[in-house]
């Protein structure tokens, strides 16, 4: 019972980690129907900006964990402000339908090379801000930065949650994810819209990597993997659904961790993408994704 | 107020608007008629920004628009109801109308705020039926109730001109005719507007000025009263759209 205990909070802090990401997929999904592809490499951007301000690679330490998470958070708006510019903006224009799913790999792969070049091809420990002693919750072992990252994460979707209902900004977003050309015609700039989304997004994934970072190693590679699982939970929970990302990212989080104990860690990989399988043809939209219905 | 000259638009490769000319004096009601497929909505797109022209001039306020983005003329003032209303559904009705006014909360907005509550009050007041949803989604608005919000949500722009595209389009006879009538108090209070209509007799009752767009061209124009009473228009449009 204990074991089991475990294996679901290390699964719900894993699962935690995949919904940030996820949730940065929505973000760009819902106002310009395009995605990031690069979504890993952004979250590994921001761990070794991180790691280059809090720990001592790059002649640091510079700052603490804390004073360090509000600059990852700019560094990774301007770099997502950067791929759309680059990557997906001509794209769109040039209403290119797939243009953007090559640009966003390119970009991401090239992310990845800079990385290897700055901060090598090793993996980095990251020095932890809070205690490395586990705490015992009901029978589990979990590390005070497990809980800090389910916290963290919560409160990043619940702030843009509040940001999109309550100001007209966010409201202004909404609008230009339901009907770009409508929001157009109210006055909204729905290309600095799209560019927001982009800036978010890549903001939640290099939020999601100083997250992560104490908890496993930093690296130029360790994103790859990370992107394409929460593309997996985005699409299991729905593209378009706040919730859905978060049950979907605990499901494969536990689906991880209890398969990884009970079977073989070499099969830890294999129940999320049977998941991912199985929704796909039986729910394509995903488990809370709305079927769009247009009233005529 | 909005002048067009000589305007050009296609869909790809397909010429829709083969150069038209019309003028919307400020205050007063000028309507755009013809057959389905003549080019009404795509003037209308044309105008308001959200398809480029291909050739021509469109002069709003004195300040040539042609080809600037959508949100770019909004905040010139203009406010376009489109075709098929296209608020915004999984948003509240009271949401929908404060997004009509985002150029005047918004600090790049350029349009001044003025008296915001007042005019959500009055917009209300002309639809009653949205006061009582204001915080239903617009999404679950019945058809009628969703082209009262389209058109309550352009008035929040508090726009110099206002493009309205088929109002009545899908609704219910009783309520064509009252959009008709908030039509003629929108028009009572001196907005100035381009009325897109199926309904020829009665966007010409009560425009000042009607042209007749016929494949991309105007086929006649002038006064709203000598339209009405011109047998060729009569024969084409005004019987014809009593019978739809």
């Amino acid at each position: 019972m204990d074991i089991l205990m475990q294996l679901l909070m290390s699964g719900i802090a894993l699962g935690m980690i995949y919904a940030v990401i996820a949730f940065g997929y929505q973000s760009t999904f819902a106002t310009s129907g395009t995605l990031n592809f690069g979504q890993g490499e952004a979250l590994m951007l921001g761990a070794m900006v991180g790691l280059s301000l809090n720990g001592d690679v790059l002649g640091g330490p510079y700052m603490n964990y804390w004073l360090m998470i509000p600059l990852v958070l700019l560094f990774g708006a301007l770099q997502g402000m950067l791929v759309e510019f680059v990557g997906v903006r001509p794209a769109i224009k040039s209403k290119s339908e797939f243009g953007w799913i090559m640009s966003t790999i390119a970009l991401g792969i090239i992310f990845r090379n800079v990385a290897e070049n700055i901060w090598g091809r090793d993996d980095l420990p990251f020095p932890s801000p809070l205690p490395t002693a586990p705490i015992h919750i009901l029978g589990a072992n979990v590390l005070p930065m497990e809980l800090m990252v389910v916290v963290g994460a919560l409160l990043m979707m619940l702030l843009v949650e509040v940001f999109n209902r309550r100001s007209i900004y966010g409201k202004a977003v909404v609008a230009t994810a339901s009907d770009r050309d409508a929001a157009g015609l109210m006055g909204i700039n729905t290309s600095l819209v799209i560019m927001f989304s982009y800036a978010l997004s890549s903001m939640s994934a290099a939020f999601a990597g100083v997250l992560i970072a104490p908890i496993t190693l930093t690296g130029a590679s360790m994103g790859a993997v990370l992107g394409l699982k929460a593309f997996a939970v985005a699409i299991i929970g729905g593209l378009t659904s706040g919730l859905g990302v978060i049950v979907g990212g605990v499901l494969l989080g536990i689906a991880e961790t209890t398969t990884g104990f009970y079977l073989s860690t070499g099969y830890k990989d294999v129940p999320g993408l049977v998941l991912l399988l199985l929704v796909l043809a039986i729910k394509p939209s995903g488990l809370f994704g709305k079927t769009t219905i247009k009233k005529v | 107020m909005l002048e067009i000259h000589d305007l050009k638009a296609a869909y790809g490769q397909v010429q829709v608007l083969h150069g038209i000319s019309l003028n919307v004096p400020q205050g007063q009601v000028v309507t755009l008629i013809g057959s389905n497929g003549a080019g009404k909505t795509t003037t209308m797109r044309a105008v308001s920004g959200m398809l480029r022209p291909s050739g021509g001039r469109i002069v709003l306020r004195g300040r040539d628009i042609t080809g600037l983005p959508a949100h770019r003329i909004a905040k010139i003032g203009l406010a376009h109801s489109p075709e098929g209303r296209r608020v915004f559904p999984t948003q509240s009705v009271r949401d929908n109308l404060m997004l009509g006014a985002f150029t005047r909360l918004t600090l790049g907005g350029k349009r001044p705020r003025g008296d915001l509550q007042g005019d959500l009050g009055r917009a209300l007041d002309l639809f009653p039926r949205l006061r009582e949803r204001q915080n239903q989604l617009a999404g679950t608005l019945s058809g009628g109730e969703q082209q009262m919000l389209a058109m309550a949500r352009a008035l929040m722009l508090n726009p110099e001109v206002l493009l309205l595209d088929e109002p009545s389009m899908g609704l219910a006879p009783i309520l064509v005719e009252e959009v008709f009538h908030i039509i003629g108090r929108l028009k009572a209070q001196g907005i100035t507007m381009l009325l897109v209509e199926q309904f020829a007799a009665a966007a010409l009752g009560v425009a000042d000025y009607g042209y007749v767009l016929e494949n991309g061209r105007i086929a006649v124009h002038g006064p709203a009263a000598q339209l009405r009473s011109d047998p060729k228009v009569q024969a084409a449009y005004l019987g014809g759209a009593a019978s739809h």
